[in-house]
């Protein structure tokens, strides 16, 4: 009877045991020096969310503000709005989808056009078609818009001409005449996100130098400056980004001149070089041979390569001649990259030097993503770095990023926010945020 | 009675198992003494803990114990607020001696079955990380024949051959989502063997001071061709072969132990125990797939323990010819040097408190109970391979029984 006793005993302390588990003492998220109440961000695709090329609900849910935003409600922070695509609209402008892999390895994707939230094209005289989306009317936190460049925040007419800027204004294009910058200041905030800037430089670099121009150095500037101020017009506190480097994304680095050219010698063993068009100076382009130091764009149509062109002197192969070099819209030769690298480096300076004087937090994402080009990242036993697809950090697009992507970045901005207003905002768990799926 | 006895001896191999690597549990009298028994002689676990002293038993024995152990690990990711909890999971390592000779002769035969590595540990598959270890069950079964003779009324030595069932079942998440979002899995699952030895010398010396010395050799023990299941997104299933196996050897590390017993009067047995294991052997952890690929490639992760020490002291009252008082604790070192920890065995120095009793039921027979608090301290890490960065900390509660019986 006494051992049944015991067992008794021992089976009860099993199970009091089994109640009490181990806890690690944290300190309370704080927030520091700052009124974390009202979070705004401001920005383009990036900051919207945008992936796969395109903006559509499930990349907005995990945009880097949203993250931030819901992170911040432990230390203080409010609701974190975002102008979501409905679900029945859920696919939004419509995106790209990984759907196989060729025999060769490379992806096949395929753009989705079901259930989007495109509500019309509006001709605009002198620029061109806009593509218009379902209005949103709710609050709204994240005031990033796909396209948008720090040069367009002052220009009046702009929600005429951006359709994701315009589903956020009350009034239809083309009769829109409130800026970006005052459409954000239309509601009163205590703490900002600022990511704009990419475009300037990467419009330009993704059309290979061809179809846009980059933003002068000192209207930058000046916008820039335009921009803080009147942000922290009331003593708002805020974090800022840097413009990355356009040539660590795989946009520019999947397809490479050294690729194309094994794939042409594999036919034709004769073939030495590809040629290309390039800048010369100024706006002159001349065509020469390609160099490793050109970068050719994700979306460039290969099987244009050797593909007959009528020329003066009859025809000849596209691509493998001087006379018929690839065209400049598919490539930012080495004179564009330098070009658009000084840029750059120029609007970093005014960024940072804006901060500085302002007292703002910067997460310096041009540091930060060329260290992940040269040396990979690995978080939480998984290992990212900036390879098409297999990388895990950047989307379909080859630009923007994968949900684990814009996880990484949210807890970037975070530490750089915690680190500047000695706030102790929760990072977010980036292994619950996937890269590209796979079917 | 003896029924009893019988069918607790018959489940216990089947109950098998373990806890977080190096697995103390080796007799529910040492146990309640702080784990020593290396300089004393108590019951069968002397095939354990000093095959030299088994001679010097003054009965033969048959016993088996079990130990049911909940290890209770909490992961603080840095930069957070979360608390990852481990998943309340029982393992059950256990511990079976029988020790026969002729009356007064002076050898003695003895086997032992135990369980002196293991661990059982499931973090579950959504927390940080995940990617680097969801869950993992690794036993030790040890099977060790003994000889002990007595060389002369103050000195007996004996030796026994070790062979080891191991087995492994390691589940991770390979962060490969696939349409719906679900990521993959990764299992590695297989048993192997392997051999070693344990010996031992004991003597009594005029001094009323009883010693032992002892060597647990490493045990190599290799799964050959374990299971190697990979679930990912189907278009890249080519890349993870199916089926496939793997191969990976694990040193389980010798110790050296050196213990003494004090007997300050009749009622009273001091004991201590140091323990040097030799952590050090285990530089690596590998895996040879049988089938690679571009992306499966064989893997090898450092992890470069170190030789560990254990100091462990523990005392016995006997408050009347049935009735025995225990209690003792002990300091143990890591083997992990900061920046190997992993999740797997989320190591760091820890100290424990143990306390026993032991009751003779009936003619021969003595039921020993103990239970046992370790802690281990709290300890912030980044790995240097996962960058897995946080704090561990973990509790394990240890009670057990056994049952003896002598003649």
């Amino acid at each position: 009877m006494k051992t049944l006793k015991l067992h008794i005993y021992i089976i009860a302390g099993l199970f009091l045991l089994g109640a009490c588990k181990p806890e690690i003492h944290t300190p309370k998220p704080s927030a520091g020096s700052v009124d974390f109440s009202r979070y705004i961000a401001l920005g383009n695709s990036l900051t919207a969310g945008y992936a796969d090329g395109g903006l559509y609900l499930a990349g907005q849910q995990v945009s880097y503000p949203s993250i931030i935003g819901k992170q911040m409600q432990s230390v203080g922070g409010g609701t974190f709005s975002q102008p979501l695509f409905s679900t029945a609209q859920a696919n939004g402008s419509g995106y790209l989808s990984l759907t196989g892999f060729n025999a060769d390895g490379t992806p096949i994707t395929t753009p989705v056009t079901t259930n989007l939230a495109i509500r019309g094209v509006l001709p605009v005289p002198g620029f061109g078609n806009v593509t218009l989306y379902t209005k949103y009317t709710g609050d709204i936190n994240n005031y990033g818009v796909p396209g948008i460049k720090l040069m367009h925040i002052t220009y009046a007419p702009y929600g005429n001409l951006n359709g994701y800027f315009e589903r956020l204004l009350p009034g239809n294009a083309p009769t829109n005449s409130t800026t970006y910058l005052d459409f954000v200041m239309s509601k009163p905030f205590t703490f900002f996100s600022n990511w704009l800037g990419n475009n300037d430089a990467l419009a330009y670099a993704t059309s290979g130098g061809a179809g846009d121009v980059l933003t002068d150095k000192s209207t930058f500037a000046a916008l820039y400056n335009v921009l803080i101020n009147t942000l922290t017009a009331k003593g708002q506190k805020g974090v800022v980004a840097t413009v990355p480097d356009v040539t660590s994304i795989p946009y520019f680095n999947t397809v490479t001149v050294a690729a194309i050219l094994a794939g042409v010698q594999k036919a034709n063993p004769g073939v030495k070089a590809l040629y290309i068009n390039a800048l010369v100076s100024g706006s002159t382009y001349a065509p020469r041979a390609a160099t490793t130091n050109d970068l050719v764009i994700l979306t460039f149509p290969t099987s244009k390569i050797g593909q007959p062109v009528a020329t003066p002197v009859g025809n000849l192969p596209y691509g493998l001649t001087p006379y018929t070099p690839i065209d400049n819209q598919y490539v930012l030769d080495e004179k564009e990259v330098a070009l658009t690298e000084d840029y750059v480096t120029s609007y970093n300076t005014t960024i940072k030097s804006v901060a500085a004087s302002k007292g703002l937090a910067v997460f310096d994402a041009y540091t930060f993503l060329q260290n992940i080009k040269q040396n990979g990242l690995v978080v939480n036993g998984v290992s990212v770095n900036s390879n098409y697809i297999s990388g895990g950090l950047f989307s379909l697009d080859g630009v923007h990023l994968t949900p684990r992507g814009y996880a990484i970045v949210a807890n970037e901005f975070i530490k750089a926010i915690n680190d500047k207003y000695n706030s102790s905002i929760p990072q977010v768990n980036i292994s619950d945020y996937n890269g590209v799926k796979f079917p | 009675m003896r029924k009893i006895l019988l069918l607790v001896l018959t489940i216990a191999p089947l109950l098998a198992y373990s806890q977080g690597f190096q697995v103390n549990l080796e007799g529910q009298k040492q146990i309640g003494m702080g784990h020593t028994g290396t300089g004393i002689v108590q019951d069968g676990a002397s095939v354990f803990f000093n095959p030299g002293a088994v001679a010097m038993l003054p009965e033969n024995y048959i016993q088996g114990g079990i130990s049911p152990l909940l290890f209770k690990s909490v992961f603080n990711p840095a930069g957070t607020s979360i608390q990852n909890h481990t998943s309340n999971k029982v393992a059950t390592p256990f511990q079976a001696y029988a020790v026969w000779g002729p009356k007064s002769s002076f050898w003695k035969l003895g086997i032992g079955v135990y369980t002196p590595f293991g661990g059982l540990t499931d973090w579950g598959n959504t927390w940080q990380g995940k990617y680097v270890l969801e869950s993992l069950n690794l036993k030790a079964i040890y099977i060790q024949p003994t000889l002990s003779v007595k060389l002369a009324d103050w000195m007996s030595i004996g030796g026994g051959f070790v062979y080891n069932r191991g087995s492994v079942d390691l589940t991770r998440a390979i962060p490969l989502a696939n349409s719906n979002g679900d990521v993959g899995q990764a299992r590695l699952k297989g048993s192997g063997k392997g051999y070693g030895w344990n010996a031992g010398v004991y003597f009594k010396t005029e001094a009323g001071i009883t010693i032992g010395i002892t060597h647990r050799s490493q045990v190599n023990t290799t799964i050959p061709a374990g299971d190697a299941i990979f679930t990912v997104p189907a278009s890249l299933q080519s890349s993870f072969p199916q089926p496939n196996t793997f191969r990976s050897t694990i040193p389980l590390p010798a110790t050296n132990s050196i213990g003494f017993g004090f007997y300050p009067g009749s009622k009273w047995i001091l004991a201590l125990d140091v323990n040097l294991v030799n952590w050090d052997s285990y530089k690596t952890l590998s895996f040879d797939y049988k089938t690679n690929t571009a992306v499966l490639q064989d893997t090898k992760s450092a992890r470069n323990y170190q030789q560990a020490y254990s100091l462990r002291g523990g005392a016995q009252y006997k408050a009347n010819d049935k009735l025995a008082l225990r209690f003792g604790g002990g300091y143990a070192s890591t083997a992990v040097l900061d920046g190997y920890v992993t999740p797997e065995a989320p190591d760091a120095n820890r100290v424990y408190g143990t306390l026993g009793l032991g009751y003779t039921v009936a003619k021969h027979l003595d039921i020993d109970i103990s239970f046992e608090y370790e802690h281990l301290m709290q300890r912030t890490q980044t790995n240097f391979e996962s960058q897995l960065s946080g704090t561990f900390k973990t509790d394990v509660y240890i009670p057990g029984i056994s049952l003896a019986y002598h003649w």
